[in-house]
């Protein structure tokens, strides 16, 4: 018998004083759920979340709104709309998109050519063509993506799926939000916050090049002195909570501190993509040239090992925030398009596609349901004097596949050019009271009181898209 | 007396049916034949029970529904009267703003007279029996009404008890020396005792209890250490933070004289309604004097969005969430009332009119978010004193200055025209100059001028700067990683992150960062070694693919000067020949060659003395700017906005108190035109005053929230519909009341409350108790709690012996990085040096700055008004608490601090102010021989008995 066994039973045998065994071996006990799993609302189709979401407003009219009328008038002033003032100022004429499209899939659904990986999964899709954004402005509009709301503070939609559903595994975080190499998206960390909801439900932010804090154990302690550290600790808080009775938060407190230390063991495994095979590497584009890409690739890899291991909801961006430089370290092309898509569409285009493939081949697309966004689209024009395009809230694309996913489905349209959506117009609502509703969730009723209201993910708006359920 | 009776009256709300008069077999019969199938048909959809969404909170599937009517509070039908029933004005569309059915054809003329005919009749109505349960408030709410006078109990534990004796339950006894010291020390500082005061308070406690206890509220409220701790609850209850949040989310580093001002408040125990009042009009109130002006800064310290935007409709609508996010804050933090609930719509669970949002917003509708100068009138005239002679005479010489540069301006102007160039402009992507080959070992490249400026080249930006050696096999030497070095000034430097936009941008063999040109405007390479060279290439180019657009102004007018000993220079090359940039650059081309010597002679001389009078003046003190905000009269009416679009004006407002409130205290309305800080002060005066029932109830709730863990009304921001009920009103008023009585000042307050039976009680279960009231809200015992945010990182420090209370105040420590760069982004420091040992509520909380142990302890993200914070266990706060450096560090001074002589004893004394138990001494000796004191203490500093009080 070691030290530490003595010494944590006369331990143990000091501070049990009004406590039964059994009541003491409950508390040490590990199985203990952090975050226990809850149940639905109704049946559910979909268990896990992927949200993939490409910052800097990328341009639906150049990646997959097909808008041939673009091409035939390019050049030529957008009718009725001569020197429209948007969010950076002047609008010039109508520009046709940098590359041609081509038909995909079975359905011949017309996807730019610069995609030409994503298009292959266009027969899963289900776009939704008639999106708008209630903010012009990257900041807002990506929050308004994520939370519904266009000021910060509000929880956002992984938040609110793990306020509502819990935790599917017991050794990894409920939500994880993967960053991208070039840094964080605009309003940063607004976009996976918890918002006004308790800090249980909060993301656990990483990526394959910069682990999760303070998981690992400080240098300078030894494995054993770690655990026996750890372990002593347990005592004496277990001591702590059989002295104060009915206080649940210390037990509560003790299942943490046992949460997080198999947590240690197992996210530096699940982080570990070495465990994976070559052609599994090779697939993806880990190894890619392009170090953006590569940085990309692996965390499409991780993302897919975290939802293999339960991880209830993943948020994983393409491209970061805006920089003094528009577009060219996100999806913001305000002047240089061309150029600035042919170096974000490589980087997204190869590994996204293969985190899609990957998925449905080992059948995780039965419970996984994967959302693509981003938080406007881009004006049909060219911004006065460049061949970029402004900001425009009035119309984007967003595409969802997977659990409960009806494949091949185009909902909503925009007008002939791509300037407003005007067919089944579809808000960020819709979109999660969809998303929700793919959950077993009733948007209506998921509720949290906060200062004056009973708060909802989809505020006092939000309609199923019906179109799009399976 | 009974001043409790409407109170619960208006708490339940039950409005019974009418009593069953029989209606006649006629009557009857015409109902069940024509009204009930039209009503059924025509207004059950929106207006009964089965409603998918009640419109207007009418009811018309019962009797009960029109006999108490929607949100006008009048019966919908007067029986026998038609002309007086609003049902019928509205089916006739008699005002198209409450014309039945909405946005659907007019019923049918036979329809609209068998009404006529029934309400002729009287109205019979068989649907009678139903019970309406309210589901909203209207102006008989409980907060809504005036402060009860006459009380059933003369003490704060008299009310408490006689609840409790409801559920058979009653107080606990006493509660121990340890556990009282430790839960006032904390409760009213934020800090544990040390263990000499635990034992001195033990004694004197043991003697006579109650003088003991006296005489620690009294230290206590005295320390400094209150005013931070309290300081800090009322920096969460109005939203405190120090960066602007949104996209770019900068940081603000003059914003914490307001935390400072609400420290000191609270610390001189000003009386709270001459504070609140200062919140919103201190610079109206304290003209001239900074330490109350400084409190109008509350208005200005929430978020805001300042992303420029030129979309005409948007920039509306962030004008209008800006002074939503004021009025929000406002009316949460003074009135526990959520008024912008009716910015879209009058509010659907309190009475609160959509007029009433915008009377608030029409108070603030001339506040601007920025700095301004806060100085008292004597520093104001000392300071114009002292810089305006100086300013005189810099007048003066840069009038001289201008006469000469024009001389010289006329003759370049001429001369200009006859220049002759014969290479082309230069290239911003790539401009190269070769010259007959040179061994040097040093080169400048000087710059006169970039394509923005043809008079200066500082502000310019340049991505490389490359020198390349003659010969075949050619090398650029100016690559750091050839050991070449760059030194030249740099024009912008982003927050925290030196690295950024310096000359060594220029020699990392990468597009993309550059350098930003400083003054003087010079670039010197240093070579590893002497070497030949016969070339350079200069470059602006962000990356192969990115032209121009972006990258910002190049230098343009340029001379490359090569030396081997850096004090011989020569000229080797120069862009004098090129086809000037533009035209402005070729006068200023001009300009530098026809200067004869003795202008520049009198022009430098000019220029340095210029420059040594703006030294002069710059070192005149500045006077004092702070985040506090710019106000200037509005422009416009204040009009409400239809659905809450600002595209969408309706009627204008004026700024008044609030209908809501209108039963109770004086209302006042300002005519529209009124002088804009007027506007604030009427409020302040409104809000403040004594008559105001709803300002002294949620202060002295907020007072409760905090000494007990859970307010009497237990949401402290909201006192409306839904919020919760208070658990003891007649307390609550009471507690009011005390607040007046003590003129609005805290500290007497504090003192009645923690010298009751149910503050000074033990915290020990009892488990009849518990299966009754588990969370103690009936106060059956002193509810134990888990510190918060602030008080653990404190405790740590404090433990450890590292804490610094000075400096009291001043600009706050970061525990991040901030990166400025168009937007802000704020890294979590790995390293927490001494300086940030001071108390957390002098952290320089940013927005969205997520800053480990405090964040994950619940922190509140200031994005809105914290009037209760969670309180959760995350696995995040056990990794954060073990591993990051902070706790290690901590650990080893704690060990440090302790000790080898007696080292269980002093650190269970330290740590948790008792000796440890037989059992725990042996058990922590067993694991400090195995393991070591730093391991032992960094377990201690994870001990939930550290962090948790009872």
């Amino acid at each position: 018998m070691s030290a530490l066994d003595l010494s944590r039973r006369s331990f143990l045998g000091a501070m049990t004083t009004g406590m039964t065994g059994v009541a003491l071996s409950r508390l040490l006990a590990t199985e203990v759920h952090a975050a226990p799993p809850r149940p639905p609302h109704f049946a559910p189709k979909a268990k896990q979340v992927l949200q993939i979401f490409c910052p800097g407003a990328a341009s639906h009219v150049d990646l997959w709104d097909h808008k041939p009328m673009l091409e035939q008038y390019d050049g030529t002033p957008l009718p009725g709309a001569e020197q429209e003032v948007t969010f950076q100022g002047k609008n010039g004429t109508l520009m046709r998109p940098p590359w041609a499209f081509l038909p995909a899939g079975g359905s011949g659904k017309m996807i730019s050519s610069m995609l030409p990986h994503m298009s292959r999964h266009v027969d899963d899709m289900a776009f939704i063509h008639s999106m708008v954004s209630r903010s012009n402005t990257h900041g807002p509009g990506c929050i308004g993506m994520n939370t519904c709301f266009t000021r910060e503070g509000f929880p956002s939609a992984g938040s609110w799926v793990n306020y509502a559903l819990g935790s599917l595994n017991d050794n990894l975080p409920t939500y994880v939000s993967i960053q991208d190499l070039r840094g964080e998206p605009p309003n940063g960390k607004a976009n996976w916050s918890n918002g006004f909801l308790p800090a249980e439900y909060q993301a656990v932010s990483m990526s394959a090049q910069q682990p999760l804090r303070n998981l690992a154990r400080p240098a300078g302690v030894s494995e054993m002195e770690d655990a026996a550290t750890r372990e002593f600790l347990q005592t004496m808080n277990a001591g702590f909570a059989g002295s104060h009775p009915g206080q649940d938060e210390l037990s509560a407190r003790l299942a943490t501190y046992a949460l997080a230390a198999r947590m240690q063991l197992k996210a530096p495994e699940v982080s570990d993509l070495a465990r994976e095979p070559e052609h599994v590497h090779a697939l993806y584009g880990t190894q890619d040239p392009n170090a953006l890409k590569a940085a990309y690739a692996r965390n499409c890899l991780l993302a897919r090992r975290f939802l293999e291991q339960g991880v209830r909801y993943v948020s994983l961006y393409c491209a970061s925030r805006a920089s003094a430089v528009d577009g060219l370290l996100n999806w913001d092309a305000h002047k240089t398009l061309k150029a600035d898509y042919e170096r974000h569409c490589p980087i997204f285009d190869q590994p996204t596609a293969a985190l899609l493939s990957d998925l449905k081949q080992r059948g995780m697309l039965d419970n996984v349901l994967v959302l693509w966004c981003t938080e406007f689209g881009r004006m049909p024009t060219r911004q006065e004097g460049t061949s970029g395009r402004d900001h425009n809230p009035d119309a984007f694309t967003t595409w969802m596949m997977g659990a409960g996913v009806k494949g091949g489905v185009s909902h909503g349209a925009t007008d002939e050019f791509g300037r407003r959506s005007v067919q089944d117009v579809a808000t960020v609502y819709d979109f999660y009271a969809t998303v929700l509703q793919l959950l077993g969730l009733n948007h209506e009723q998921l509720t949290y009181y906060h200062n004056g209201a009973n708060r909802r993910l989809t505020d006092v708006h939000g309609h199923v898209l019906k179109a799009l359920l399976a | 007396m009974n001043a409790l009776l409407p109170i619960f009256l208006a708490v339940t709300a039950i409005v019974p049916a009418a009593l069953p008069t029989k209606p006649s077999p006629e009557g009857l019969a015409f109902f069940e034949q024509k009204i009930r199938p039209l009503l059924v048909e025509h207004c059950y959809e929106c207006h009964s029970t089965e409603a998918k969404k009640l419109k207007g909170n009418l009811l018309l599937d019962s009797k009960a529904g029109w006999q108490k009517g929607g949100d006008g509070g009048e019966p919908v039908i007067v029986p026998g009267n038609p002309q007086a029933s609003q049902l019928l004005k509205s089916v006739r569309h008699e005002d198209p703003d409450t014309a039945m059915p909405p946005k659907k054809p007019k019923l049918p003329e036979a329809a609209i007279a068998d009404l006529v005919a029934w309400v002729k009749m009287g109205a019979p109505d068989p649907r009678d029996g139903t019970q309406l349960e309210a589901k909203r408030a209207d102006k008989s709410w409980w907060s809504l009404q005036p402060l009860a006078r006459e009380f059933r109990h003369k003490d704060i534990d008299g009310f408490l008890e006689e609840k409790l004796a409801e559920k058979d339950l009653h107080f606990n006894g006493p509660a121990g020396a340890r556990d009282l010291i430790r839960r006032m020390s904390y409760d009213l500082t934020g800090l544990p005792p040390s263990m000499e005061e635990v034992e001195a308070f033990a004694k004197a406690y043991a003697a006579e209890a109650r003088p003991a206890v006296e005489a620690l509220v009294d230290r206590l409220l005295d320390s400094p250490q209150y005013g931070e701790h309290w300081g800090r609850h009322w920096l969460d209850v109005v939203r405190f933070g120090e960066s602007n949040g949104f996209e770019r989310n900068f940081i603000i580093n003059d914003l914490w004289p307001f935390r400072d001002y609400v420290i000191h408040s609270i610390n001189e125990d000003k009386p709270f309604n001459r504070f609140m009042a200062e919140h919103l009009a201190g610079d109206i109130l304290g003209k001239g004097n900074p330490a109350v002006e400084v409190g109008s800064a509350f208005l200005v310290a929430g978020p805001y969005d300042d992303v420029g935007n030129q979309d005409v409709v948007a920039q509306k609508n962030i004008r209008a969430a800006t002074l939503d996010e004021i009025v929000t804050s406002t009316s949460s933090a003074f009135l526990g009332l959520t008024v912008n609930c009716a910015r879209c719509h009058n509010h659907k669970f309190d009475p609160i009119p959509t007029e009433d949002y915008y009377r608030l917003r029409a108070a603030f509708e001339g506040v601007k978010h920025g700095r301004r100068v806060v100085a008292t009138a004597q520093e104001r005239a000392d300071f114009e004193t002292a810089t305006k002679p100086l300013n005189a005479e810099k007048t003066r010489l840069v009038e001289e200055q201008s006469v000469l540069e024009k001389a010289v301006e006329v003759r370049s102007k001429a001369a200009a025209l006859s220049q002759k160039t014969i290479r082309p402009k230069m290239d911003p992507n790539a401009t190269e100059e070769h010259f007959p080959s040179e061994q040097v070992h040093f080169v400048k490249f000087v710059m006169h001028a970039s394509t923005a400026n043809a008079k200066s080249a500082t502000n310019a930006r340049l991505t490389e700067f490359e020198v390349w050696t003659a010969g075949a096999e050619s090398r650029n030497v100016a690559l750091a990683s050839n050991g070449g070095r760059a030194n030249g000034a740099q024009s912008v430097t982003a927050e925290d992150f030196p690295e950024a936009y310096g000359p060594q941008l220029c020699i990392d063999g990468k597009p993309g960062e550059q350098w930003a040109v400083g003054t003087p405007a010079e670039l010197t390479i240093t070579l590893a070694r002497a070497e030949r060279i016969d070339r350079i290439v200069f470059s602006n180019a962000k990356g192969k693919d990115v032209p121009d657009k972006s990258q910002g102004a190049t230098p343009c007018e340029y001379e490359v000067r090569v030396s081997v000993d850096e004090i011989i220079w020569k000229t080797v090359a120069s862009g004098v020949d090129r086809a000037p940039w533009s035209e402005a650059h070729g006068v200023e081309r001009v300009r530098r060659e026809v200067t004869t010597e003795e202008e520049r002679a009198q022009l430098a001389t000019l220029a340095n003395r210029i420059a040594a009078l703006q030294g002069k003046i710059d070192a005149v003190p500045k006077l004092r700017e702070i985040w506090a905000g710019t106000y200037s009269q509005p422009k416009e009416l204040t009009f409400v906005h239809k659905g809450g679009d600002p595209m969408k004006p309706g009627d204008s407002v004026v700024p008044a108190s609030l209908s809501v409130l209108e039963r109770v205290g004086k209302p006042f309305a300002l005519p529209a035109e009124a002088p804009e800080g007027e506007r604030r002060l009427a409020l302040a005066r409104w809000i403040t005053s004594d008559d105001n029932p709803i300002a002294s109830r949620v202060l002295a709730n907020r007072l409760w929230h905090y000494h007990f863990g859970t307010g009497l009304v237990d949401t402290p921001g909201d006192f409306g519909f839904l919020g919760s009920r208070p658990s003891h009103p007649e307390l609550l008023d009471f507690l009011a009341t005390r607040l007046l009585f003590y003129g609005w000042r805290l500290k007497p307050l504090h003192r009645e409350i923690m010298l009751s039976r149910a503050y000074l009680q033990s915290a020990a279960p009892r488990e009849e108790a518990a299966r009754v009231d588990k969370s103690a809200r009936l106060l059956w015992r002193f509810p134990p709690r888990r510190l918060g945010a602030e008080e653990i990182r404190d405790t740590v420090l404090s433990a450890a012996g590292k804490l610094q209370l000075v400096p009291a105040g001043g600009l706050g420590f970061r525990l991040y990085k901030v990166l400025s760069n168009n937007v802000s982004t704020y890294v979590p420091l790995e390293q927490h040096g001494p300086e940030t040992y001071r108390r957390a509520v002098y952290h320089q909380n940013a927005r969205a700055s997520v800053v480990d142990l405090l964040s994950d302890f619940d922190l509140p993200d200031t994005a809105f008004a914290a009037p209760k914070r969670a309180n959760t266990s995350t696995p995040l706060q056990a990794l954060t608490l073990l591993n990051h450096s902070f706790t290690l560090d901590m650990a080893a001074a704690l060990a440090t601090r302790i000790g080898s002589n007696n080292s269980v004893l002093t650190a269970y004394r330290i740590v948790f102010q008792r000796p440890p138990s037989p059992a725990e001494q042996g058990a922590a000796e067993a694991f400090i021989v195995s393991h070591g004191l730093p391991a032992f203490c960094r377990a201690l500093l994870n001990a939930s008995e550290l962090v948790f009080l009872d």
